[in-house]
């Protein structure tokens, strides 16, 4: 008896659509992890939000209203605007650093020596020796599995294509890279990519993108910081901010510059009141709705990869129900096969009780 | 539905289910030791935003709240200023009636005088009343005082108005203008406000001629009672601005009670619901593990012998 070969059960169909799979899970836990970064930047609701700020900063208006010959209101006054656009700018550059990060993890895994040429090199290799060893009449199970792993990887990547050769080398296009990223023996690499390549590398580069997420919020952040400078600054005859963004955004003046009127007697308040009366207004509603957008992003995006990792992980179930081991099943087998075994042993013993019978036992015929 | 099950399926999916049974429970337990069902906004986008909003009226509110009792404080202050310079022009009038109709001799009109200067002068001493360092019946020129003492009787505030933020887009003039009831004495040729009608009583007073004691009871008296009808107009405008106040002052506490209820409906845990919720959820993390712990374990290897 000889064992004639060990076949690799394996269903390329489940194979195909758990790359599929796994790379829409990883673009959505990509985009779920960043937007997640970006909502705890913006520390909301809480008291240290900038919504908090903004309210303690039309109060502080409110109270030089009340007095506006008081220096401690004028010191309040430039102490909430001081608060306010300190939190502005970090948010800022929290976001900032956010999105130079993504550019960064992007280059790190796209770039020379990162994750996408590593695989892609490895796949090649093996494209290689499985050719050779194909031709040798050979099986090479163990390294076909072990390109059937670098697949997987690759696909969290960005969405992958596999197309397996008459000699079977497998021929893969890599996100929307004009070239195969492996064909044959031969890698393609570096491609550009764009946000539509699928995967981790499509969301980082889809969140960073002048379209992306991350950028909007940027940008809806600038507009609220112009929207309440040019407001407040409206109501006086000295800019009380400077800067029209949220990184740049200062108090230009100090306590002494503060003024609760413009022009007339010191003890009057209408700019005071006027600003104290921008509580609830354009800036506040913008940086309301921001928060909001910012949190359906970011429940959007989890939704997506709660979804996914049910679909991957009923995927992946198939897969292992075609290629995994039950140890019940193998144990039946075994019992089954030792059985049998058994049973030839005791048909072997049987023959020889017989053989012993007829040559021990017959006459001595002749002799 | 797979045909079969292989063991590392059932260690993968049992695994899956542990995790997010463990993750349902420590939400519920951070709803729980937070007190808040909007820990950030993707729990509740658009509840999110509402809490902002809401914080931020009710915020604004407690402001608006402190304003308005500023208000009342500085018009309480105003009106008593008025109250007392009321009480004096009212003992100048019993004066002005006795000085005219008594047979009062020229050494007793003089002493009435000089009570009535005395009496002027008190006038601008109520006028100057201040309110935390600020005086009330200036405009805004509240760092001036309105009347200085002695001769001159001209008025040094301005005309301007000073207001309180009561709600939002709501503000009510808190200031008099007091050169409408004083005015600017003699210097202004005889304006026959207050200050003006004082002097020239003291003046008559003195004067001791016929027509001086005529217009003590005729001109003198009728410009006074008209000067007390200016007053009283002021004060009670002061009167109706301090019960306006007062309204706004207690529709904002009633805005704030409401307010600050559905602020906490929106936000905050509903703590019965969310331990009987907290109290499944680890029931059914135990049963998981209790399970995992049993199933796993068992394979056909164990009954063989």
């Amino acid at each position: 008896m000889s064992v004639g070969d060990i076949t690799r059960v394996r269903n390329t169909y489940l194979d195909a659509q758990y790359r599929t799979q796994n790379s829409a899970l990883s673009n959505a836990s990509t985009q779920s992890e960043e937007l997640s970064q970006a909502q705890t930047a913006f520390n909301e609701p809480s008291s240290s939000g900038i919504a908090n700020q903004l309210s303690a900063f039309w109060s502080a208006w409110n109270s030089l209203a009340d007095s506006p010959t008081s220096e401690a209101a004028k010191q309040a006054v430039v102490a909430a605007g001081e608060q306010l656009t300190t939190t502005f700018n970090q948010l800022s550059a929290q976001l900032s650093t956010i999105s130079s990060q993504a550019g960064e993890q992007y280059n790190s895994l796209a770039g020379a020596g990162g994750e996408v040429e590593s695989y892609a090199t490895q796949i090649a290799q093996l494209n290689g020796q499985i050719k050779l060893a194909e031709e040798a009449g050979q099986q090479p199970n163990d390294m076909l599995d072990r390109r059937d792993l670098l697949l997987d990887k690759l696909s969290g990547l960005a969405n992958i294509t596999v197309t397996e050769q008459p000699d079977h080398t497998d021929t893969v296009s890599f996100g929307d890279a004009a070239q195969p990223l492996v064909e044959s023996t031969k890698v393609n690499w570096p491609q550009a990519l764009t946000e539509t390549a699928g995967g981790q590398l499509g969301a980082l580069l889809g969140l960073t993108g002048p379209k992306g997420a991350l950028t909007a919020l940027q940008t809806s952040l600038d507009g609220v910081a112009e929207t309440l400078a040019s407001t407040v600054n409206a109501q006086l005859s000295t800019p009380f901010f400077s800067g029209k963004t949220a990184a740049t955004l200062a108090v230009a003046v100090n306590a002494g510059e503060v003024s609760a009127s413009t022009g007339g007697a010191a003890g009057g308040n209408k700019a005071a009141l006027a600003i104290a009366a921008l509580r609830g207004g354009s800036a506040e509603q913008d940086y309301a709705s921001l928060v909001g957008q910012v949190g359906s992003d970011v429940r959007t995006a989890k939704d997506d990869q709660a979804n996914l990792q049910t679909t991957v992980t009923a995927i992946n179930d198939q897969r292992q129900s075609v290629s995994g081991v039950s140890l019940d099943e193998e144990m039946t087998n075994l019992i089954t096969f030792q059985r049998g075994y058994q049973a030839s042993a005791r048909t072997l013993t049987a023959m020889d009780d017989m053989l012993e019978t007829l040559i021990e036992h017959t006459g001595t015929v002749g002799l | 539905m797979t045909d079969r099950i292989t063991n590392s399926m059932a260690t993968a999916s049992l695994l899956n289910n542990l995790n997010s049974s463990l993750g349902a429970l420590q939400r519920t337990s951070d709803e729980l030791s937070s007190g808040k069902t909007i820990l950030e906004p993707s729990d509740n986008p658009y509840g999110a935003s509402q809490v902002i909003d809401l914080n931020s009226q009710l915020e604004g509110l407690s402001s608006y709240a402190t304003s308005t009792q500023d208000g009342i404080s500085w018009e309480n202050t105003a009106s008593s200023a008025m109250s007392s310079i009321n009480e004096v022009v009212a003992r100048v009038r019993e004066l002005v009636v006795s000085a005219a109709n008594g047979t009062n001799n020229q050494s007793d009109l003089n002493t009435i005088a000089l009570e009535v200067e005395q009496l002027t002068e008190s006038v601008k001493q109520d006028a100057n009343t201040q309110y935390a360092g600020q005086y009330v019946f200036s405009g805004t020129s509240t760092t001036t005082a309105p009347y200085q003492a002695g001769a001159d009787d001209e008025y040094q505030g301005n005309h301007e108005t000073i207001s309180r933020a009561i709600g939002s887009g709501a503000s009510m003039t808190i200031s008099t203008d007091i050169s409408t009831l004083l005015g600017n004495g003699e210097a202004a040729g005889g304006d026959g406000k207050l200050l003006d009608t004082l002097r020239t009583i003291a003046k008559d007073l003195q004067g001791g001629t016929p027509a001086d004691r005529e217009a003590l009871g005729s001109t003198d008296l009728t410009n006074l009672d008209a000067n007390i009808e200016t007053l009283r107009g002021l004060q009670a405008t002061a009167g109706s601005t301090i019960d306006q106040l007062q309204s706004a002052l207690s529709r904002n506490e009633d805005l704030q009670t409401a307010i600050a209820e559905s602020l906490s409906n929106t936000e905050d845990t509903n703590v019965a619901a969310t331990s009987v919720t907290y109290a499944n959820e680890q029931a059914a993390y135990e049963a998981a593990l209790r399970a995992g712990a049993t199933i796993i374990q068992e394979s056909l290897l164990n009954f063989l012998q």
